[in-house]
């Protein structure tokens, strides 16, 4: 859909076809970032660099860093917690031999998804990979979630299926084929009884008999979260989940009725971007109101609070919409990246920054107010040479397994260069498989440059969209186009426009001036490009052999409309030495007449009727009455 | 006595487009009927049989319009993904239509599920027609191959591999059932013989081929990618014969129209160019609101189709002429020619003796004014309200006329603040017009010489006489500025007139010498 779907881009100077593509795919790509449940006391977070960090958010300092064996080639894709688990709820820990880790109840387990198909689980509690789940997948995970209470693991990936893990013995449970397209999101209902699935459509799957329990339609790009909003049983209409998609700036909140008539969303958020993060504390009950802390993909929070009960037609907007910049003197917006709420209405917990080094905070947050705006003071300048010095740096252990180089993955191949069977791999899969768009509009973007820049030059960016502007309308001889440019006013730009205007344009240029010279309204702008182009082009023009017959038209227009000058000129004269007159005038004439008024005044009251007959003819103005007013006012005199 | 001479309107020649048999016949189309789609509209092809309906592609679904409805007559809805290239078979029966499902799918026009299902291809399909012989299907897709289908059997005749890049359209003889084109963002057209196996004839375009177009003669092939249109030989291997760039945004659609005199294309930048095939030059250019993606045009030009980015359809019907003569009969029964012409084609004989009798002329009002010298009516007619806005040669004729009697002042005295600020508004409104200038300046300067003792009595003339100073300033600047541009043409005329040989031969056989 390279061409044809993108092809809605405004006026912009030169679009190449597939130069469109650029904001086409990959851009949803969301690096994962989660709370541990419960306590809230770590935040898992997956970086640019392939690497997991986990933050404590009550020290502030990075608790443990884990590098995935295949962290440039795998990426982690999702990150899920394990439910929090006593001494006596780990069984299969006991069974593994790693004693030293049940402590009290913990978030301890940690599922990463991985874009090769795998799933790894992370034990923070050994600070190291408790172990790998593989081979049930044949393309990339996508999510990852945690049953509530039995330690089973549902994952769901681009191939289509969902996988049920037993976690006790590491091997799949059960694996269905859940749509025709990639499983994009999962969600587990909170008493383990309900799955969600979106690909195509958002499905409810009965986790006992793996079938489908409802269908739900609406969204038209990829899912990427769901959430369950109540813990009601889903027969009793109560049941309600929401679901927000990537390039949506609405989340929906779905109702699961008994009659089975839930086509429709019921409720929908509006946003600002498309959700990043979501947060929310379920209702119980219907008095109780769900409680949802959204944080978007431009760096804002949105808090919502609603009471979930039947549909509602309008969108809801946020009740509290916060953001962060920092205190320089122009503030630069700092981006949230997740927000979890508290335990009483205003507390929430922030992290924000940059993903390789977030700042957790817990701020109360004044709800009353629609929108808050807090500053910090972070550390943005943060280099990542200094990371990498400070860490172990390990070579990846690239075994026959594990699936590298997977084309589309971000940042999968400088590292691995340098090994010749690296080279080797990547040449057959260029070979094999296509290029990216982005690699295939870097070429484009190359050639084009080099085409143009030599005879562009480095101009300043507004003129240089002006000459291209003015090309490209002189070129398809497209009215409005040209409208635009001519409409300018600034001479400055006028004639750089028209020094980088390339020699083949200059004769239609003159061709369109000579053709928009004939409407007068336009004539004194385009002067000003006539002048500027005979200066800038001096040579060239002077250099045609057919000059005369091809600025003959115009010479003659021009010469017919200066004919007049003289007279013109003279008009002038005249029309100002009258119009400086009519400003004494006016002084006088009033004078005048008032004193006429006086004089009239002092005569007769038989005399001051027939005034009051003729001084509407003072208003009047054509000289035959005013002749009229001066024959009465001498008759007056002669009366006197 | 000499009759009375009507007064002279000048004829002056009419500035802008000029007019073509070719703009008029473009513009012969009513008002376009625009229909949503739900997406954008990719594909639109005409039946080739009557009553010509189309089938317009967009997104998941094609529609099929008769020649002139507004619903569809016929969906097909049956699609996984977006849907590619709907095209008839040439006895308008079968419709193929390519998917980005990589499925290929084969409809009768008048069933609704698919008759048979090619899979075989990888990715999306862009490209799918039919041969000539009418039994074979051409697909071509962004997996880089163009593949034949056997239409019974619904199996895979061959694949051609030889383009490196995606395949996005193509076009089968209509001539030879085993000739095919394909033109791929690889920057090739490519001209297929399915007896061979391989491509006979390869030609570099230089951008990404969107579209490609064979003449009916099969002689020339036109290609579009980029934002150049380009005719190619076949006949002489494939040699170029004209490039043409005449859109500012990559050409999308080409169609021909139907006496194949004329050749269209459509592009990004919102414009349809009419090119005349004999010297492909631009004729004529229709302007849209949206980027065009695709373009159809019916039979005999009957109508243009359209379809658009922002998902709309844009069907344009041509003006019937018996239509437009029917309406005009309705509006008024004029009298039959006989009545104009009776006796006045009688031819005297030898010895009929003549006396003519004077023909009555015809005079308009002001000239009946003009010829009872009531000079000021005739000049308040010229300034009717119709007159002044619609046909303002005719009143500064009646002025000028008025001026070469010697009766302008006469005519011009004795108004009131009405009839003055009237006068002065035409004046204002055309004196920087170069055709009236020199009349409408007497005019002025008499009006001023008139009523300069009442000037400063009435605002709305002082006004007008202060709007129309500075008209006339800004003209004198503008005229300044154009003298200066003058000045500077005579330089570059002087340099380059061709110098004459001056008397120096003397010096030139010096030199040889």
């Amino acid at each position: 859909n390279r061409v044809k779907g993108l092809l809605d881009c405004g006026d912009s100077a030169d679009e190449n076809a597939s130069e469109m593509a650029a904001d086409g795919g990959s851009s949803s790509l969301q690096l994962p970032c989660v709370f541990s449940p419960k306590s809230r006391q770590f935040l898992a977070l997956c970086a640019q660099d392939g690497r997991l960090r986990i933050w404590n958010t009550d020290s502030k300092t990075l608790h443990q860093e884990y590098v995935p064996s295949a962290h440039l080639s795998a990426t982690c894709t999702c990150i899920a917690w394990g439910p929090c688990r006593t001494v006596k709820e780990g069984p299969q820990r006991k069974k593994r031999k790693s004693e030293a880790v049940q402590v009290e109840e913990k978030a301890d387990l940690l599922a990463m998804g991985t874009a090769a198909g795998t799933v790894l689980i992370y034990s923070t509690a050994k600070g190291a990979l408790h172990c790998t789940l593989d081979g049930a997948h044949s393309g990339g995970v996508n999510c990852v979630q945690w049953h509530p209470e039995e330690s089973l693991l549902y994952s769901g990936s681009d191939d289509t299926n969902i996988v049920e893990w037993d976690l006790q013995t590491g091997k799949t449970r059960s694996k269905w084929k859940a749509d025709h397209a990639a499983v994009t999101s999962l969600c587990v209902s909170p008493d383990g009884k309900l799955l969600l699935s979106a690909g195509h459509i958002i499905k409810m799957w009965d986790l006992d008999t793996k079938e489908v329990y409802r269908k739900f339609t609406g969204h038209s790009t990829a899912v990427t979260t769901l959430r369950f909003a109540t813990t009601r049983p889903p027969d009793s209409n109560g049941l309600y989940f929401l679901s927000g998609a990537a390039h949506d700036r609405l989340l929906s909140v779905w109702q699961v009725r008994e009659d089975g008539k839930d086509k429709n969303s019921v409720v929908s958020f509006t946003l600002t971007d498309e959700p990043q993060h979501i947060d929310l504390v379920t209702s119980n009950s219907k008095e109780e109101a769900v409680r949802l802390a959204v944080v978007c993909k431009d760096g804002q929070l949105h808090l919502f609070e609603h009471f979930l009960n039947g549909p509602c037609k309008k969108p809801l907007s946020p009740s509290c919409t916060v953001q962060m910049s920092d205190t320089k003197e122009s503030p630069i917006p700092i981006p949230l990246l997740a927000a979890v709420l508290g335990a009483d209405t205003r507390t929430v917990m922030l992290a924000y920054g940059s993903h390789l080094q977030p700042v957790m905070e817990k701020v109360e947050i004044n709800t009353a107010e629609r929108h808050v705006c807090l500053t910090r003071d972070v550390q943005t300048t943060l280099s990542l040479s200094m990371e990498t010095t400070v860490s172990k740096v390990k070579t990846p252990i690239v075994n026959a397994k594990s699936k590298v180089l997977v084309p589309g993955l971000p940042g999968h191949k400088a590292p691995l260069k340098g090994t010749s069977q690296g080279s080797e791999k990547r040449k057959k899969d260029t070979d094999t498989k296509e290029m990216s768009i982005a690699e295939r509009l870097g070429e484009i973007d190359l050639s084009t440059v080099s085409e143009k820049g030599a005879s562009k030059g480095t101009a300043s960016l507004t003129t240089d969209n002006f000459a291209v502007l003015l090309v490209q309308g002189l070129e398809s001889n497209d009215a409005s186009i040209l409208n635009k440019v001519f409409q300018t006013r600034k001479e400055m730009v006028i004639k750089k426009t028209v020094a980088r205007l390339p020699l083949s344009a200059v004769l239609p240029l003159v061709e369109e001036v000579t053709y928009t010279f004939v409407l007068s309204y336009r004539a004194a702008l385009m002067v000003r490009w006539l002048k500027a182009v005979l200066m800038h082009h001096t040579s060239y023009l002077a250099s045609l052999p057919d000059l005369v017959t091809q600025l003959g038209v115009l010479y003659h227009m021009i010469e017919s409309r200066v004919k007049m000058f003289h007279k013109l000129t003279k008009l002038d004269g005249k029309l100002y030495l009258l119009m400086t007159q009519v400003s004494a005038n006016i002084c006088s004439v009033v004078h005048s007449i008032i004193s006429f008024n006086l004089t009239s005044q002092e005569l007769s009251l038989s005399h001051k009727e027939r005034m009051s007959l003729s001084s509407p003819h003072f208003c009047s103005y054509t000289p035959g009455s005013c002749e009229a007013v001066k024959t009465q006012a001498e008759k007056f005199e002669c009366c006197f | 006595m000499a009759s009375f001479k009507p007064t002279k309107i000048q004829v002056y020649p009419k500035l802008g487009e000029k007019v073509t048999q070719d703009t008029l016949y473009w513009k012969n189309y009513k008002a376009p009927v625009q229909i949503k789609e739900f997406g954008a509209v990719t594909s639109i092809d005409f039946s080739p049989v009557t009553p010509h309906n189309f089938a317009v592609t967009a997104f998941t679904r094609i529609h099929i319009y008769g020649p002139f409805s507004q619903e569809p007559v016929k969906s097909f809805t049956r699609f996984k993904d977006t849907a590619y290239c709907g095209r008839f078979r040439s006895d308008g029966q079968l419709l193929v239509a390519g998917c980005e499902d990589s499925v290929v799918r084969l409809f009768d026009v008048s069933g609704k599920v698919a008759l048979r299902l090619f899979k075989g291809h990888t990715k999306a399909v862009h490209l799918t027609d039919f041969t000539s012989d009418r039994y074979q299907i051409l697909t071509g897709s962004d997996d880089y191959t163009c593949r034949l289908w056997d239409i019974p059997n619904a199996t895979e005749l061959t694949t051609y591999t030889e383009h490196t890049d995606y395949i996005r359209c193509g076009v089968t003889s209509k001539l030879n059932r085993d000739l095919f084109i394909t033109g791929s963002y690889d920057h090739t057209v490519k001209l297929f013989d399915a007896r061979v196996e391989k491509s006979v004839i390869t030609m570099d375009h230089g951008q990404p081929v969107e579209s490609v177009l064979l003449y009916p003669s099969e002689g020339l092939l036109v290609s579009a990618g980029g934002r150049h249109v380009k005719v190619w030989d076949l006949l002489k291997g494939g040699q170029p014969l004209v490039s043409l760039k005449n859109h500012h945004k990559t050409v999308t659609s080409l169609a021909l129209s139907s006496n194949g005199q004329r050749l269209l294309s459509a592009s990004l930048d919102r414009h349809v160019k009419v090119y005349n095939t004999t010297n492909y030059k631009v004729v004529h250019n229709f302007d849209y609101a949206a980027s065009i993606l695709s373009l159809g045009l019916a039979p005999d030009d009957a109508s243009i189709v359209v379809g658009m980015t922002n998902s709309i359809l844009s069907i344009k019907h041509r003006k019937n002429q018996e239509d437009s003569k029917e309406i005009a009969g309705q509006q008024r029964r004029r009298p039959s020619y006989r009545v104009f012409v009776k006796g006045k084609n009688y031819v005297p004989k030898q010895d009929d003796y003549l006396v003519s009798k004077p023909v009555k002329e015809h005079l308009a009002k002001y000239d009946k004014q003009l010829q009872r010298f009531n000079v000021s009516k005739a000049l308040d007619t010229a300034l009717g309200t119709y007159i002044r806005f619609r046909k303002p040669e005719i009143t500064v004729a009646v002025i000028k006329e008025l001026d070469r009697r010697g009766t302008l002042k006469n005519a011009l005295a004795g108004r009131d603040e009405r009839g003055l600020s009237q006068l002065l508004n035409f004046i204002i409104g055309n004196l920087v017009d170069a055709r009236f200038t020199p009349v409408l300046v007497t005019a002025a300067e008499m009006i001023l010489d008139i009523y300069q003792s009442v000037i400063g009595q009435s605002p709305v003339v002082d006004r007008q006489l202060l709007r129309l100073q500075d008209l006339v300033k800004r003209e004198i600047e503008f005229q300044k500025d154009l003298l200066e541009v003058l000045g500077m043409l005579d330089t570059m005329f002087a340099s380059s007139l061709p110098r004459k040989e001056v008397p120096c031969s003397g010096i030139a056989t010096l030199d040889w010498v």
